[in-house]
């Protein structure tokens, strides 16, 4: 029966090439979408699973409501780890990370043993010795126990030791940033971080033992720039343990620090709470974490996950409808059979499990194409997705889960066709009376109807990530940032700075220069951080307003473009100039202050403001709003932007390097492009936007497959009709327009159906953007306008040739 | 062997009953050969597929064999079907996709016959019906004749007792159709028993007994 049946089977299949191919092919897209989008899932919520007891280490989120959200940061103080360590039995141990470019981390400048070459890379970040431990590296050189416990001591990654390195590099020192005062040995070298770790993106892990960065640094409870990982003992109830560090942190050293100085203990003080976030969590639950962009290099989101599974989900959807309407259209062709295999002695079940094989058969030959097809996109996903995902082959699972998708895919797909084509009337069957109820099929129109309204959502959801992203890249950000290309790894050019900026000035198409690592664009190497500010005199009573505090020179705001809107720029010359500051307006706003220029504020020394510029958006546009800024006539002396004339690059970029090598002949220029930098910041966005325009066409390619394969029976279904109607004179217009307006009229109902659900998304998507753009009516017509010019092109490539068949063909086959 | 006790069929045409069948009874001896007659639409289908269980009367009742035919379970009435009934159409109704020898071998798979059973028993019937050569042609590479042959080879393979034929000539031309008629007597001769719908006269004549429909009823 089962040879018999496969046999059967297979002549189906190779009978009607068209039809099965439209099956088959359709089918296998899919299954190939949806195993690279299983793929990428189970990348994703796999982070950190490779380190052992990830069920007891956690990490350290700080969480406080502020109106009706709740805002969440992970940087803590320098003393926290240990004193909780020490204080709380329940702890087993404690590390931190220091991931702030402010004290060297992110990217630097590198030089080795005496080399006088130096060179420019990035990967930096200060550890303890006990995160090392919690996420245990294999070795490649050296002992994982101990590499960092003394001070000025580094672990490489193996790329990174080959990069700089032959051979085993233990022993040997490197220097940052032309500070010769301070050398790192390296201790070991561990295997490079694997794309699913915390860790991830980091190359150079230094040791925290025995800094301070400056005096007091390490005891101080309230300056906040450390990511603090705890590994609990076996066994510790969590939220006791929340308690415990709460009690042991806030009120046992951090209030009392505050009262110690002589601050004002704010409310929102009693509204902290510490929260432990499971390792394994870290990667897709911390979107909302303000600091956390800093801390973990490749970030996840665990909504994407699920709008991603539904994807997966909707374009299998889709290619198992196609299955099922086009067996159920195919229903004519195979009544006559049914009705035979009935009058030779089949029973309802026998013919049930010949379609249900046949069913497997088609979903088998599916999944085989669709798995070879997924290993060929396999490269092109990991490129738009950024990740580097591999085809498990040899895991155990990976068979055995292809072989039961493919049993359930069938199944699924199959029962349907093979119930209502089992439970034909045989003498019906035999005689074509079932013309009346393959024609009418609500459950197919039904079918269809979703199809096409989910690829709709998918196009119009392509099409608003689209114009988002646009709409970013274009926005008016307050400051220029085309033209401008920053160098980095300044600290080579040494005490040579006034002369290199000089230099610069002479050449024709340089239009400014300005030295200064605070950046408006938060791209690599620009710095950021966070101070408290009063009003002079009020630093006892008021609650701090918190803001950025930049060192600047006076070729900044003009580099730039930014706008100064009360007061004057700098003036090096004026000595009153080096306690003066220029604010921008949300700074006013929140101190309230009302005659600004000549007012004094302070954050631990006290500045007159001699300026004040315009908000200008310094951060993503992503996330919040404008935080007020302070502007200081201060060195900070890694990075130099230029700003140039648009005409002549190549030769401007020439020139610059020229003047570069000459002041720093060990080092190679490092330049970027600001507004590539802009756009860098916005690779995760882009990547969603590519990702959604891919699924939407796919999504739209197998949907019209499907209706491909359904007009191609209906309306062969309908050439005697056609025939007689040609004989009493239909031109071939009204012919087309019979035979497309059921179709057009499903693609109308899916287009209603889909507005309001892909207005309802793509709101809550764009709800993440704090410059957003409006949903415009615009997209709806586009979108619905493509579907229906689709589904209208698809409709009439066959209908076409029936109409043009002679009548008197079609109408003698009777 | 079968017993037709009052049968009625009927179509609801707007509130009126259109009768196909109007309280036909019949019995049916074992060996016997029944021709039946009758104009287009007096319901000899009808009636002859309600003997072969393709379809099911409104009213009445079905004895065969002595079993309620109309009472029995789905899986009962075919395995009744399978054992006892072999069925021939007009246009052959071969499945296109298969071989003759598969297309003969299909009812016996339903049967649940062995492999070894399966072969022995289609041998001999392609043997018998001269058609060796021919078994693993596609129906549509045989003549009309020769399709009708494979027709009445499958419904044979399951040695049924009864065999139903819906005017097994009328697509053959005269010779064609002489020598499947010479086919059903010897059949008959061997103890087939046979019902055939036929418009010929001439093909009633080779059945031993002929009934005449019209308008649904026996005359």
């Amino acid at each position: 029966m089962l040879t018999n049946n496969l046999k059967i089977a297979w002549r189906n299949i190779t009978k009607n090439k068209l039809y099965s191919s439209i099956k088959i092919g359709g089918f296998a897209f899919g299954i190939a979408i949806c195993l690279l989008i299983v793929l990428y899932i189970k990348h994703e919520t796999g982070y950190n699973k490779l380190y052992p007891a990830m069920e007891r280490v956690y990490r350290l989120v700080v969480q406080a409501p502020e109106g009706n959200k709740i805002n969440r940061w992970v940087s803590l103080s320098a003393p926290g780890a240990a004193t909780l360590k020490d204080e709380i039995p329940a702890i087993e141990s404690s590390g931190r990370m220091l991931p702030n470019p402010q004290f060297g981390a992110g990217s630097n400048q590198l030089t080795i043993n005496s080399l006088p070459e130096s060179h420019y890379d990035d990967g930096f970040v200060y550890i303890d010795q006990s995160i090392l431990d919690m996420f245990p590296s294999p070795m490649q050189y050296g002992q994982l126990q101990h590499a960092l416990d003394k001070p000025n001591t580094v672990v490489l990654t193996k790329s990174k030791a080959i990069k700089y390195f032959k051979g085993n590099p233990i022993g040997q020192q490197i220097y940052l940033n032309n500070d010769k005062s301070k050398s790192y040995t390296i201790t070991g070298v561990i295997d490079d971080i694997p794309s699913h770790s915390t860790l991830s993106g980091y190359g150079f892990f230094m040791s925290l033992a025995g800094e301070p960065f400056y005096p007091g640094e390490q005891q101080k409870w309230t300056s906040n720039n450390y990511t603090i990982y705890i590994k609990l003992k076996p066994e510790t109830n969590v939220s006791l343990a929340e308690q415990e560090i709460f009690k042991t942190y806030i009120s046992g050293h951090y209030i009392p620090e505050l009262i110690k100085a002589g601050r004002k203990v704010g409310p929102i003080v009693n509204q902290i709470k510490i929260k432990l976030q499971n390792a394994l969590d870290i990667h897709l639950y911390s979107a909302d974490i303000e600091d956390d962009r800093v801390s973990t290099l490749n970030r996840g989101d665990i909504r994407m996950v699920w709008t991603f599974a539904a994807v997966a989900f909707f374009i299998l959807l889709i290619a198992g409808i196609n299955f099922v309407n086009l067996s159920t259209a195919n229903a004519t062709n195979r009544a006559k059979e049914i009705g035979i295999r009935k009058t030779i002695g089949s029973s309802r079940n026998s013919l049930i499990s010949q379609f249900m094989i046949e069913a497997l058969s088609y979903s088998f030959l599916s999944l085989l194409l669709g798995v070879l097809l997924a290993n060929l996109l396999l490269p092109l996903f990991n490129n738009i997705a950024n990740k580097s995902i591999q085809m498990p082959w040899f895991n155990w699972y990976f068979i055995p889960s292809l072989v039961l998708a493919t049993v359930i895919i069938g199944v699924v797909a199959g029962i349907y066709p093979a119930l209502y084509l089992s439970g034909f009337r045989p003498i019906a069957a035999l005689k074509n009376k079932l013309v009346g109820n393959v024609r009418k099929p609500s459950l197919r129109n039904g079918l269809v109807i979703f199809q096409f309204a989910t690829s709709i959502i998918l196009i119009i959801g392509a099409l608003i990530s689209n114009q988002q992203i646009q709409y970013i890249l274009q926005k008016d950000l307050g400051f220029s940032k085309v033209q401008v290309i920053v160098l980095r790894g300044l600290n080579a050019v040494d005490d040579k700075l006034s002369p290199l900026k000089r230099e610069l000035y002479t050449l024709p198409t340089v239009s400014h220069v300005s030295i200064g690592d605070y950046l408006p664009v938060p791209i690599d190497g620009a710095k950021r951080n966070g101070n408290a500010f009063w009003l002079d005199g009020k630093r006892e009573q008021d609650l701090a307003t918190q803001g950025q505090f930049w060192r600047i020179d006076e070729e900044y705001l003009d580099t730039y473009g930014i706008k100064l809107i009360e007061g004057r720029n700098f003036n090096p010359e004026m000595a009153s100039d080096s306690m003066g500051i220029i604010v921008n307006k949300q700074m006013i706003a929140e101190l309230g202050i009302k005659n600004p220029i000549g007012s004094k504020i302070t954050n631990g020394e006290t500045w007159t403001i001699v300026g004040v510029v315009d908000d200008f958006i310094f951060e993503s546009l992503k996330g919040e709003g404008i935080a007020p800024i302070g502007l200081v006539l201060r060195d900070s002396p890694s990075l130099l932007s230029i700003k140039v004339q648009p005409q002549h690059m190549d030769e401007t970029l020439a020139s610059i390097t020229k003047v570069w090598n000459q002041f720093s002949p060990n080092q190679k220029i490092n330049y970027s492009f600001m507004d590539e930098g802009f756009e860098a910041l916005y690779q995760d966005v882009k990547r969603t936007k590519n990702m959604f325009t891919c699924f939407a066409v796919v999504a739209i390619f197998i949907a019209s497959l499907g209706l491909f394969g359904l007009v191609t029976y209906i309306t062969q279904q309908r050439t005697k009709e056609i025939g007689i109607r040609k004989v009493l004179g239909a031109s071939h217009m009204s012919l087309l327009k019979l035979l497309s307006e059921d179709f057009i009229k499903l693609v109308f109902v899916a287009i209603v159906i889909a507005i309001p659900i892909a207005w309802w998304a793509m709101n809550q998507w764009l709800a993440d953007f704090n410059y957003r753009i409006n949903i415009n009516w615009v997209y709806f017509i586009v979108a619905g306008g493509s579907a229906i010019l689709i589904a209208l092109l698809t409709i009439s490539f066959q209908t076409i040739k029936v109409i043009r068949t002679n009548p008197v063909d079609s109408l003698r086959n009777e | 062997m079968i017993q037709l006790k009052h049968l009625f069929k009927w179509y609801n045409v707007g509130s009126t009953r259109s009768f196909v069948l109007k309280d036909v009874s019949l019995t049916i001896e074992e060996g016997d050969f029944i021709s039946i007659m009758g104009p287009s639409g007096s319901g000899k289908s009808t009636l002859l597929n309600i003997i072969g269980m393709l379809d099911a009367p409104d009213e009445g009742e079905y004895f065969f064999q002595g079993e309620n035919v109309l009472d029995l379970k789905q899986k009962k009435r075919t395995q009744l079907f399978q054992s006892h009934m072999g069925y021939v159409f007009q246009s052959y109704h071969l499945l296109d996709e298969m071989t003759v020898y598969e297309n003969i071998e299909t009812p016996l798979i339903y049967k649940n016959k062995s492999s070894s059973e399966r072969k022995s028993i289609v041998s001999d019937l392609l043997d018998r019906f001269n058609i060796v050569g021919k078994k693993d042609l596609f129906p549509s590479q045989l003549s009309g004749g020769q399709q009708q042959i494979v027709g009445i080879a499958r419904a044979l393979a399951g040695s049924p007792s009864l065999l139903l034929a819906d005017e097994p000539t009328g697509n053959l031309n005269s010779k064609q159709g002489e020598e499947i008629m010479e086919l059903f007597q010897q059949l008959n001769a061997e103890g087939v028993t046979i019902i055939q719908v036929t418009h010929s006269e001439k093909n009633a004549t080779y059945g031993k007994r002929t009934i005449h429909m019209l308008d649904g009823q026996l005359k």
